[in-house]
This record gives structure tokens, C-alpha cells and sequence, in this order.
């Protein structure tokens, strides 16, 4: 921790529940995104690359694939003398017993001992369920100049969306006026991207006092920030400017993906001077068979292609039958689609097959369709 | 954990690559776009449960084999029980003909004797295959014979396998005799130098070595002692290539093509281990047109691939044509490029509209960052 004396905590305990079938066993972070990686993989790597030592992940719902994946912080580099991936699952303690994590806030107050063996000035509080690469060191610079309380980093939305998220009003030099949860009427197009830097040993203090109130939600967005705006608190917003998405839904998982098809994405997951880091997969590098066509698609180690893919990110291990057709669609890790079969606006969950000649989701469909059961020979599903 | 100790021999002086080898020994070749060749001895050891591997590097760059392979983690090889150590061999280049394997195992005989492993297995740094060592060394041990050496029947030795050794074996798959292959029958069992013996055997046998020749090899003394030992073949079945020459690595990489060969090389429950350079998926754009090809992570494909090996971070612009060719790491095809049978090494660059066309059974080569 020698470098910046910022610990990081990532917050990767929710489920994720309108990710549907793909949050069933595994925890919104531990699904997987872009061929070849787990959400998850972007925090952690952004802590990596941005010089923090100690990272913390906070786990609840489903946890296990999470916890031994998270765990072995060599993925990421994490592993060095004075460095590591802590998994910190609830666990009972001597004077409180076994608690759930009743909030974002809660889940670090339960931790604070941990926390404390480190000593850190400041904490970096993450979400582990977003897509994007930022350097949390300059976050840090911005926070330290601004001799802030919190730095919360913000990105513009378009003003339309602006009411689906927490957004910021600020003054001129950025400082924190007003933070308002989903306006109706927004007054600014900045929404908070749910990553904090707080300086420790305040924000311990209103942990605290925050663990004991019997009216909190023990939530960052809801007790916490505003809490501290109404103590006059020097809240200032830190803004990110580059790929930034919450992929919350099927739709918007489908989209992000959909957007690493695009020349020079913004996400650019090919710079090499900020790798995103993943486990390996021992796998044949991919395959593209004799009569295979492949146009506008991102694909990754493992796969065979023996039939058609056009705009479509094809994960790890995943196999298009010869004569098959995919189209505008997501087949994730290992998925199979069969000889002769019609892929079209679908996501095809981990392992689900598609049986031979089946057709599967409609080029005219409002919504992307989630594939979560295998599909029988020449079946037709729409969803 | 298989009561051996795994040794991966180094290439004989009398096998060369050209091009490629001035850059790095054999085992260091990369192969079929993400491997390394040593991947496959070592993941074979590791997959039997031989945790203890020795690795013998001639003086000839060993960086790239050294960055590679590191400290064992990347083959799930222990990292308390298990070690695998790097070789280096400390004879000046001038003098090449003593750079022999018997010379190596010579300079480090007492970490044989203080090993506590019962048996040695020899495997090649330079063949690529595929084979269950623990299954070979309790075929040994019921055979009670003194020596069991690996051998692959092919029908093609007239043509491939130069500097490759041929077996010769009685009925009973006894050894009758062992010489470098002359390319005059096409029906013969290639040595696939893979050998399974005593520990104390290999001691006695390296000792007796050094006194018949200063530059004897291994398959001279078994050679020489055939008469008072046990020594018997055992056939191995698969995928099997012998990267000994330029054509050898050419042609092994594009039999790989072959799905169904290469599935007989690759399953799930035989990992070919490697190092990983975490680079992201393959971006496919629409003027993309690729088939037959195996591509490594990390590329951007905008021209014509066909019948290929694609390494890592490799970019093909637009209106490009590559046909047979390998294309090893980070190389750049430019637009409107025209390269059909031919390696272009790691870092090159094939400037925009250069025709490049070697004949089909003579592929071409181009060296490590060379602009063309």
C-alpha cells in the first residue's frame, strides 16, 4: 500500500435480479462480458493498473464462484508481498453475531476492523458491476487538491436518461451542491458512477454513528452523501470522461457487448498500457472453419466457427455449427449452436445448446432474448 | 504423484531451424498461434503428475524460454512439492560439438543423486505430442525391462523426420538398433527420443558415456550397451511432429488445421498449459473474410485469411490476402498485401501492396521485426 495509502473496497454483494436467469447462481460481477472476462475483472484490474494494493470485495448473494475467482488475486497481479484480493463475505463477529449486509454502507462498517489493520488515509469505495477503465490515482490527485471530504466520480448522461440515475448538482469548480436520486426534473446531466473516495478516518466516524441509527437504509446514496451535504461537508464531483455502462439489464449487457464491435471502441480493450485482466482459459486459440463466414464480430479463445457470424461477440469456448447462422447476438461461455440453426437478437446463457436447425429470437424484436434452456432440434423459440 | 523426475532434453547441435533458431532455441519456437513448443513436454509432465521437471537450455538466447516458462505456475505444477529448474548449459558456443546431452545430465548428476524419485523420463524440448507419462512409466516398471524408449511409426520418413533418429526392433519390440534416419525407406518406427528408465540406471549410463567419447549423446551409449540391457519400444499413437527442421515446423502447424487432428492433440482432460499475455478477443471487421485459420487473442482482422496461423496481436488491414502462411505475434499485413506460404517471425511488418509468394512445397521465411 506503499504507493497511494488508498485501500479499495468493491461492493459485489447484489444479485442483480433483472439480469434474470443469468443471476440464478452466480453474482451480477461473476457474469461473464466481451468474449472472454467477468465483470468483476474491470474493477479489480482498474486497481491493478491504478497502483492499489489492498482491495477488498465485498460478497453476499451467491457467492462461492465469486469467492475462490475473486480470491486468487494473482489474475490480477494482486499478489505480491503487501498486496492481495481479501473476499469479505458477512461473518460473525464477538459482539454482534451474524449479520446480512443491510446496505452498501453496512458492508463497510461490518469490515471496519479490517480496514483499520491497514491504516489507509483514504478509501476507494467501487461497484462491481460496471464496464469501464479509469485511473483511480488521478481520482485521488483531484480528491487531495480539492482537500475534499468525498470525491464522488460523475460522468454526463444524456439529459433524457438523466432521470434513471443519482445525479449531481454542482458549483463551477465541481464542488457539491445538491445530490437528488432518479429526479423527475433533473438539474444537471451528471450522474454518479457509485465509486467514492472518502478520507478514512472520517468516514469511519459516520459509519459509526450510521451502524446505530435506527431510521438509515445504510446506504452510501441514500444516508451517507446526503448526511454529509447537510453537514456542510466539501463533497466534490471527480468527472470521468470515456466508456462508462452499467449493465443491469439483458438489453444493456447485450449493448455493451454489441459496443466492443465497433472500430475504435471506446472501451478499447486492446490497449495494452491498461489491460483488463482475466483468468485463462486453457483453450485452442479459436478455430474459423473451411466454410465459416465472419463479419463484424468479436471473438475469443476456444471457439469454432464453422457456419455464419455477423456483429455477434462470441465467448469463450463457444461453437457456431456449419451452416448456422448468428446474428446480432451474444453466445456466452460455451454455448452451442447447432448445425443449420438462426441465431438472431438473442443471448445465449453459459452451456445452453441450441439444438440443429432451431431458430431462436427475431431480427424484430423490441427486447433482447434471453436463451437460459437448451433449445430442441428445429425448435422455434421467441421468447 | 508419479515416482519419476522429468527431464526435457535440449535440441542436438545437428538439428537446426533456420531463421527461427537465430532467434531462439527450439523449445522457445512459438506454435499454433499462442503455444510455445516446450508447452507440450512440460504440460505432458505435469498432467502425469511429475512434478519435478528439469528443463536443459543450450547457450543459445534462452531469455524467451526463461521469461516463459518462469517458475512452473502457468503448468499447475506444485509450487511447494513441485519444481521445475531451468538448465543452462555452460559450454562456449565455439566448441558446439560438445554441447551434447550426455555433457548436461554429466554437469548436473548430483541433483540426480540427491533426488528422491525413483525413475527418470527424457523427453524432447522440439517434438510436439501428446502422452500420459505415468501410464508409460507403469508400463515400464510391469515390463521389468531396463529401458523403454518411445517410438511413433510414420510411412513419410523418406521425405520428413531428417535429423530424427529411426528405430529398429525385433518381434518382441526388443531394440535392435538406433541411427540417425537416412531418408531411404519411407516405412519406419522415428524415435521419438523419449526415454523411461532407473534413476541409478541413467547415472551409471551418463557416467559409462563420458568415458566412450567427450562428445557421446545418450542414444550413443544405449546404443553401445544395447547388449547387456533390456531395452524395448513402446508405440505411441497420435498427433506427433518433430520440429527438427524449417519444413517440420511449416508442416506441423498446418496439420494442426485439421480439426480433427487437432482435437486428437487437445482435450479437455489434457491441458496444453501457457502463458498467458492477457490480451483482449479478436476484433473481426465487416470487410473481414477468414476461414480455415487458427487465430491467437488479441488480433485485428480486416483482409483475406485463409489456411493460416494467426499469433497474438497480430493485424491484417484491409485488402490484404494471406494464404498458408504463419504469422507469428504483433506482425502487421498492411493493406493490399499479397503473402501466400510463408512465416513471417514476431514484430514484422509487410508494407502496403509488397507481393509475397514462395512455391507451396517450399514455404518462405521473414525475420524477427523485419520491415519487407
Amino acid at each position: 500500500m506503499a504507493k497511494n495509502n488508498m485501500l479499495a473496497m468493491v461492493l459485489a454483494g447484489g444479485r442483480g435480479s433483472r439480469l434474470k436467469d443469468l443471476t440464478n447462481k452466480v453474482a451480477k460481477p461473476a457474469v461473464a462480458f466481451g468474449g472472454k472476462y467477468k465483470i468483476i475483472d474491470f474493477p479489480l484490474s482498474n486497481c491493478a493498473n491504478s497502483g492499489i494494493d489492498i482491495v477488498g470485495v465485498l460478497t453476499q448473494y451467491e457467492s462461492i464462484l465469486l469467492n475462490s475467482y475473486a480470491g486468487a488475486g494473482r489474475i490480477w497481479g494482486l499478489d505480491s508481498k503487501d498486496s492481495g484480493v481479501f473476499i469479505l463475505p458477512p461473518r460473525e463477529k464477538a459482539d454482534s453475531g451474524l449479520n446480512v449486509y443491510r446496505g452498501t454502507a453496512d458492508a463497510i462498517s461490518q469490515n471496519i476492523d479490517f480496514i483499520d489493520s491497514y491504516e489507509p488515509e483514504y478509501l476507494l469505495i467501487l461497484s462491481g458491476d460496471h464496464i469501464y477503465k479509469m485511473n483511480y490515482d488521478k481520482m485521488l490527485d483531484d480528491h487531495i487538491a480539492n482537500k475534499a471530504d468525498a470525491t464522488i466520480a460523475v460522468i454526463e448522461v444524456p439529459k433524457k436518461e438523466a432521470s434513471r440515475f443519482g445525479i449531481m448538482n454542482t458549483a463551477n469548480d465541481g464542488r457539491i451542491i445538491e445530490f437528488e436520486e432518479k429526479p423527475a426534473h433533473p438539474k444537471s446531466n451528471l450522474a454518479s458512477m457509485g465509486i467514492y473516495i472518502f478520507s478514512w478516518k472520517q468516514l469511519r466516524k459516520m459509519l459509526v454513528a450510521d451502524m446505530n441509527s435506527k431510521t438509515s437504509n445504510h446506504d452510501f446514496g441514500k444516508d451517507i452523501i446526503p448526511n454529509m451535504l447537510n453537514d456542510g461537508k466539501a463533497l466534490y464531483a471527480y468527472k470521468f470522461k470515456g466508456y462508462w455502462k452499467d449493465v443491469g439489464t439483458i438489453d444493456s449487457l447485450w449493448e455493451a457487448n454489441m459496443d466492443l464491435l465497433k472500430e475504435g471502441s471506446e472501451l478499447n480493450l486492446g490497449d495494452s498500457s491498461w489491460k483488463i485482466y482475466t483468468e485463462d482459459a486453457t483453450e485452442l486459440p479459436q478455430f474459423i472453419g473451411d466454410d465459416a463466414e465472419v463479419k463484424c464480430a468479436y471473438i475469443t479463445q476456444g471457439v469454432q466457427v464453422h457456419g455464419k457470424v455477423e456483429h455477434s461477440v462470441l465467448f469463450t469456448s463457444s461453437i457456431v455449427g456449419a451452416g448456422a447462422k448468428v446474428k446480432d447476438s451474444v453466445l456466452m461461455t460455451g454455448a452451442v449452436v447447432g448445425e443449420g440453426a438462426k441465431v438472431t437478437r438473442a443471448l445465449i446463457a453459459d452451456g445452453v445448446k441450441v439444438g440443429d436447425g432451431a431458430v431462436v429470437g427475431s431480427a424484430k424484436s423490441d427486447n433482447i432474448l434471453l436463451v437460459a434452456h437448451d433449445i430442441e432440434e428445429g425448435g422455434k423459440y421467441y421468447g | 504423484m508419479a515416482n519419476a523426475i522429468g527431464i526435457i532434453a535440449p535440441a542436438g547441435h545437428y538439428m537446426r531451424v533456420e531463421g527461427l533458431q537465430d532467434f531462439r532455441p527450439i523449445s522457445a519456437f512459438s506454435f499454433l498461434g499462442r503455444y510455445r513448443i516446450v508447452d507440450f513436454p512440460v504440460s505432458n509432465l505435469s498432467n502425469s503428475d511429475i512434478e519435478r521437471v528439469q528443463l536443459y537450455v543450450n547457450n543459445e538466447n534462452p531469455r524467451s524460454l526463461a521469461e516463459h516458462v518462469g517458475n512452473g505456475r502457468i503448468y499447475n505444477i506444485n509450487s511447494k512439492r513441485g519444481l521445475l529448474q531451468l538448465m543452462f548449459s555452460h559450454e562456449s558456443a565455439l566448441s558446439d560439438i560438445y554441447n551434447t546431452d550426455v555433457k548436461a545430465y554429466f554437469d548436473n548428476l548430483p541433483s540426480f543423486e540427491r533426488c528422491h524419485e525413483k525413475y527418470v523420463i527424457i523427453t524432447p524440448g522440439y517434438m510436439v505430442f501428446k502422452q500420459d507419462y505415468d501410464k508409460l512409466l507403469n508400463e515400464h516398471i510391469n515390463s521389468k525391462a531396463d529401458i523403454t524408449l518411445l517410438y511413433h511409426k510414420v510411412n513419410n520418413a523418406d521425405t520428413s523426420y531428417r535429423n530424427c533418429y529411426t528405430l529398429e526392433l525385433n518381434r518382441q519390440k526388443g531394440f535392435k538398433s538406433m541411427r540417425i534416419n537416412t531418408g531411404t525407406v519411407a516405412d519406419r518406427n522415428i524415435f521419438m527420443d523419449t526415454y523411461v528408465m532407473h534413476k541409478d540406471l541413467f547415472i551409471e549410463l551418463i557416467k559409462k558415456a563420458r568415458k566412450l567419447s567427450a562428445i557421446s549423446r545418450l542414444t550413443n551409449v544405449i546404443h553401445a550397451e544395447s547388449e547387456n540391457l533390456d531395452i524395448r519400444g513402446v508405440q505411441h499413437k497420435g498427433y506427433f511432429a518433430a520440429i527438427t527442421d524449417f519444413r517440420a515446423f511449416y508442416e506441423a502447424n498446418m496439420e494442426l488445421l485439421n480439426l480433427d487432428k487437432a482435437e486428437s492433440l487437445f482435450s479437455n482432460d489434457w491441458p496444453i498449459y501457457t502463458h498467458t499475455t492477457d490480451s483482449c478477443p479478436v476484433q473481426y471487421t465487416a470487410s473481414a473474410s477468414v476461414k480455415k485459420t487458427m487465430v491467437a487473442n488479441g488480433c485485428v482482422i480486416e483482409g483475406n485469411v485463409e489456411n493460416s496461423v494467426i499469433g497474438r496481436g497480430v493485424e491484417i488491414k484491409k485488402g490484404a490476402i494471406v494464404r498458408n502462411c504463419i504469422i507469428m505475434g504483433h506482425s502487421t499485413i498492411e493493406e493490399g498485401v499479397r503473402i501466400e506460404n510463408i512465416v513471417v517471425d514476431k514484430w514484422a511488418r509487410i508494407t502496403e501492396k509488397q507481393n509475397l509468394i514462395c512455391p507451396e512445397n517450399q514455404p518462405g521465411y521473414i525475420r524477427r521485426m523485419d520491415i519487407i
